[in-house]
């Protein structure tokens, strides 16, 4: 027997503690922005019907999804070309609870220091240059909501129809998690930790 | 290569007849063939990787199907227990000999490290990350083949790490559209593939850098890519049949390196072709197709059966592609190849005259 086949069994434990150290830390990450991160609630806003349901998961978009172009700051008018595509948008909780975006910015949170009912939440762009956009997308992470299979159908369908909310975790880096999702509101799932 | 199995009998048959080996050598001799030979296929080993694709495919789709009857942090625990049975279970398979069996339970764990990282996806409803999923699950398959020195684990690595690379390339968005970071991922592949012995991986590397060259093409429309691919595909096709002994140490492809030299040439040239087929390059591009293809039969054909075959299809399709796009007009075209065939013809007359005057007494070997 050489030297690496009498190691095997202990090599083999050690793959398996590795890969599975690597997806605990993925759930523990995860779990640590729903535990700590600061509660915002969103207003869903429904997508193009064609595409909301794909396999086990329902597409989800928000009312920050686009962005007015005015809520920029800093943009390059000139040129309109995006270095970095991470977007940090600042939001703050509205009369009626729901948090809506009142400045964002490429690349760094905004200027000005955030207020107490002020959250920045990070995401990305998928457009490259922005001189002729009136709108700019953004995405969060935070845009699939999965489902058993099979129940994704009454979502879609009242998604047109009524407003829903999704609660959404959000942590000092901004990164986003999707905490529990309303139809009006009416809790109709709340992510556990784990 | 049963192929090969056929032509040795015949051979021997023939020495026999002609006195060159008695009976009991002649029976040795294909004795010896056949148990080496099966020892390099094994339809054991073949079917339990199929089977284990199948397991995790199955694996997969049970994941996919969100199934609430079952909790879903028993779901993870089911994920880590299969882990821990699949690759403890493997070595502790492999060093009881049952090769087949060990390498079917790690694909299965492999596939279950995939399916944890799916699991998570779904319990946190993340989206936008599938990049980053491939990427983490080809770099764990890869340490997991590297540790455990597995031919199919090393071949699965490649195959995500190349999904991961022609995922990025689809993905676009500004910053992150070109995955140059898959050549690092290549070489370290590579270098496991040595240490692995998969000459499968090694193939499938060389085809997913094929695959590189491509998007990137796609992507940036540099016209100097896919030429850099076929200069690059001719030196390796030069440097097998000048140092095949070096040719194979390094490579550890065999005759494998020539066929996909011919292959990145072709894959490399027919860009070019599509991109200036309108203009005043589409003759000088065809006749370094036709040249490139005839000097690779020259090269590395005597000895190598796949590289023929690839390159009667390269020289078919090439002349199928001209003789529908047209030079011009259809007397150019016909002129072109009137004038093609007779240097062909000349130097098939050259060679044969060359070949009679070394009086090498080797047998043809037809296609």
């Amino acid at each position: 027997m050489t030297r690496h086949s009498r190691l095997l069994i202990p090599i083999a434990i050690i793959v398996a503690a590795v890969q599975i150290g690597v997806l605990a830390s993925m759930i523990m990450s995860r779990a640590a922005i729903l535990r700590d991160g600061r509660e915002v609630l969103l207003e869903v806003r429904p997508v193009d019907p064609r595409d909301l349901l794909r396999g086990d998961y329902v597409r989800i978009g928000y009312e920050i999804s686009s962005l007015p172009r005015e809520l920029f700051e800093g943009i390059d008018a000139e040129s309109g070309k995006i270095d970095d595509p991470t977007v940090f948008v600042r939001l703050e909780a509205g009369d009626d609870g729901l948090w809506q975006a009142v400045s964002a910015r490429f690349g760094a949170p905004p200027a000005a220091t955030p207020e107490a009912d002020q959250v920045d939440i990070r995401g990305t762009t998928l457009i490259g240059n922005i001189s002729r956009a009136q709108l700019i997308a953004v995405d969060y992470g935070i845009e699939r909501f999965y489902l058993p299979e099979g129940e994704g159908k009454p979502i879609e369908e009242g998604l047109g129809e009524r407003p829903f909310r999704m609660a959404v975790a959000v942590d000092d880096s901004g990164s986003a998690q999707i905490k529990a999702f309303y139809d009006g509101d009416e809790l109709i799932y709340r992510e556990p930790l784990y | 290569m049963a192929g090969y199995l056929d032509k040795l009998g015949k051979d021997i048959t023939r020495w026999r007849a002609s006195g060159l080996v008695d009976a009991a050598t002649a029976t040795a001799l294909e004795a010896d063939a056949r148990a080496h030979h099966r020892a390099g296929f094994s339809f054991g080993s073949v079917l339990m990787i199929l089977a284990a694709t199948l397991f995790g495919a199955a694996l997969l789709l049970a994941i996919a199907a969100n199934w609430e009857a079952i909790p879903r942090l028993v779901r993870v625990g089911g994920i880590f227990a299969v882990l821990i049975v699949g690759y403890a279970g493997g070595a502790f398979a492999k060093g009881r000999g049952h090769h087949a069996i060990a390498e079917g339970l790690w694909l299965v764990a492999a596939v279950a490290f995939g399916g944890g990282i799916a699991l998570i996806g779904q319990m946190y409803h993340l989206s936008g990350d599938e990049a980053d999923a491939l990427f983490v699950w080809a770099l764990g398959t890869a340490f997991a083949a590297a540790g455990l020195r597995s031919g199919p684990l090393t071949a699965g690595a490649v195959l995500l790490a190349g999904s991961w690379m022609a995922f990025v390339f689809g993905d676009g968005g500004p910053g992150r559209d070109i995955p140059v970071g898959y050549l690092v991922f290549a070489v370290a592949l590579w270098a496991i593939s040595l240490w692995t012995a998969s000459v499968a991986a090694r193939h499938l590397i060389l085809l997913s850098l094929m695959l590189f060259v491509v998007l990137l093409y796609i992507e940036d429309e540099l016209l100097y890519v896919p030429m850099l691919l076929a200069a690059l595909s001719v030196a390796i096709v030069v440097f097998t049949s000048q140092r095949p002994v070096l040719a194979d140490r390094v490579s550890g492809l065999g005759d494998g390196l020539a066929v996909q030299g011919l292959l990145g040439f072709i894959a490399g040239m027919s860009i070019v072709q599509a991109e200036l087929y309108e203009g005043p390059y589409f003759l000088p591009v065809a006749i370094v197709v036709f040249a490139g293809i005839v000097g690779a039969l020259l090269l590395a054909g005597r000895d190598n059966r796949a590289l023929r075959w690839l390159a009667y299809a390269g020289f078919i399709f090439e002349l199928g592609f001209v003789y529908l796009t047209l030079l011009d007009t259809m007397l150019g075209t016909a002129g072109f190849f009137f004038m093609a065939g007779l240097l062909l013809a000349l130097l098939a007359w050259l060679i044969s005259r060359i070949e009679k005057r070394l009086a090498a007494p080797e047998a043809g070997e037809g296609a």
